[in-house]
């Protein structure tokens, strides 16, 4: 490849940034890309007009384990965490609608008879963790709404998951009837699973919920295969 | 997020200028006030939660590594920042693979945490204001939606081109048209 013609740098580059290049072409451009101080202008051009499209992406937390992650890739000491990294997770916890049900948790757990108007009619599930019997996470969802639901996942304490593992939460309709998956869930504290219309009948009349540990990807057969972690009963409030 | 998020890019330039300097706490910081928007880039393009945060990692391990490169008269922190995430998670797309994304794993897909928007409504919702928006509006429909389904999803030209149920040279054109005008707009705009 010759990259003395600024057209083709140009258009060569913005293909680049864009994205629709193969593996091998990629490979190829990021070579003269080392070499190639205008190339990487070209490039840095391109990110630039093409940025504000990013612009619009609602942002996820990552779960904390990348953190983790990352600093032991880096061999950063344990010490180092942001200065404010727990204030902020807490201010980030009390942000989110969720938060509210896990204080709310916490402040009936702390005064035996809460005054003052509480939210009914949601359905709550509070798992705990089956070694120490504690809790360990919540849900909650308002049930009878046409549609689907939104299942707030509330992760309480300092969870950890294992590398190359998956967390799987489960709708256990009750009786004899098998576990159904809601999908992967993260360790992160506040987070939130949209259960498609097919199932909101049944989670709303379901039993319980539970979260089992499962390889990266899910459960390969459809039901859990791997440890149950956490379970509770639902509960409408 | 009700977050105190809003670090100016000054800001982030700091903590970027700081890590060059070895500086721990500022990349704890920069992670903190930074991750959660190049997270949700790594799953757009990714679509999987367990290869965006593959990507995560090994892009701010490249932040880290490469810090004292970023140089702030050039590109804005997140800009920059947002280019290393798209590249990793580019490379992670096109990596040799075993697994084929399949039905259950787009079921999977379903339960991440955000309203995931499709690419029409993402660009739809970026081009609201600015100059970008006004020279999209310039492109054909299909220009636009390739420019928008390969830079949201990572799509390479042939599986634009599957997508789009087009031949392979006519996605091309479009893309490769598309962008001559893009570039030909926003340096009329003075950009």
């Amino acid at each position: 490849m010759r990259f003395a013609d600024e057209i083709l740098r140009d258009k060569l580059a913005a293909e680049y940034v864009l994205g629709t290049m193969s593996a091998r072409a990629r490979r190829r451009f990021e070579i003269h890309l080392r070499g190639n101080p205008q190339l990487r202008r070209a490039v840095a051009q391109w990110e630039s007009r093409l940025s504000t499209l990013t612009d619009a992406v609602p942002a996820i937390e990552p779960p904390a384990r990348v953190w983790q992650a990352v600093k032991a890739r880096l061999k950063f000491g344990p010490a180092i965490r942001a200065g404010f990294w727990e204030s902020l997770s807490f201010w980030r916890v009390s942000s989110f609608g969720s938060g509210l049900l896990a204080l709310a948790l916490i402040v009936m757990v702390a005064m035996p008879k809460p005054e003052g108007p509480v939210e009914t009619g949601r359905m709550v599930v509070v798992m705990n963790d089956l070694a120490t019997k504690k809790p360990a996470m919540t849900a909650s969802w308002e049930p009878g709404q046409s549609g689907g639901r939104t299942l707030r996942i509330r992760v309480i304490g300092h969870a950890e998951m294992g590398p190359n593992t998956a967390w799987e939460l489960w709708m256990l309709p009750g009786g004899d009837q098998k576990p159904v998956s809601l999908g992967l869930i993260t360790t992160h504290e506040t987070q939130i699973v949209k259960i498609p219309q097919a199932l909101a009948a049944r989670l709303d009349a379901a039993h319980g919920l539970a979260m089992s540990v499962e390889p990266a990807g899910g459960s390969p057969t459809g039901l859990p295969t791997g440890p149950v972690l956490y379970a509770g009963e639902s509960i409408k409030t | 997020m009700n977050l105190p998020e809003g670090l100016a890019p000054e800001q982030l330039s700091d903590l970027l200028a700081r890590c060059a300097l070895r500086d721990q706490r500022a990349f704890a910081t920069l992670y903190q006030f930074s991750s959660a928007k190049l997270f949700a880039v790594a799953v757009r393009i990714t679509r999987r939660r367990d290869w965006a945060e593959e990507v995560l990692q090994e892009a701010f391990v490249n932040i880290w590594n490469h810090a004292a490169g970023y140089n702030s008269a050039k590109s804005a922190p997140m800009t920059w920042m947002t280019a290393i995430v798209r590249n990793r998670a580019l490379d992670w797309l096109r990596r040799p693979r075993e697994v084929e994304i399949d039905e259950e794993h787009e079921e999977l897909m379903a339960s991440i945490p955000d309203e995931s928007p499709g690419p029409e409504e993402l660009l739809r919702r970026s081009l609201e204001a600015g100059e970008l928006a006004e020279c999209m509006k310039t492109l054909t429909e299909e220009q636009q939606r390739c420019i928008t389904l390969a830079f949201f999803y990572g799509l390479s030209h042939g599986e634009l081109a599957e997508q789009m149920r087009k031949p392979l040279g006519t996605v091309k054109t479009w893309i490769r048209r598309g962008l001559d005008r893009l570039k030909g707009c926003l340096d009329e705009l003075g950009r």
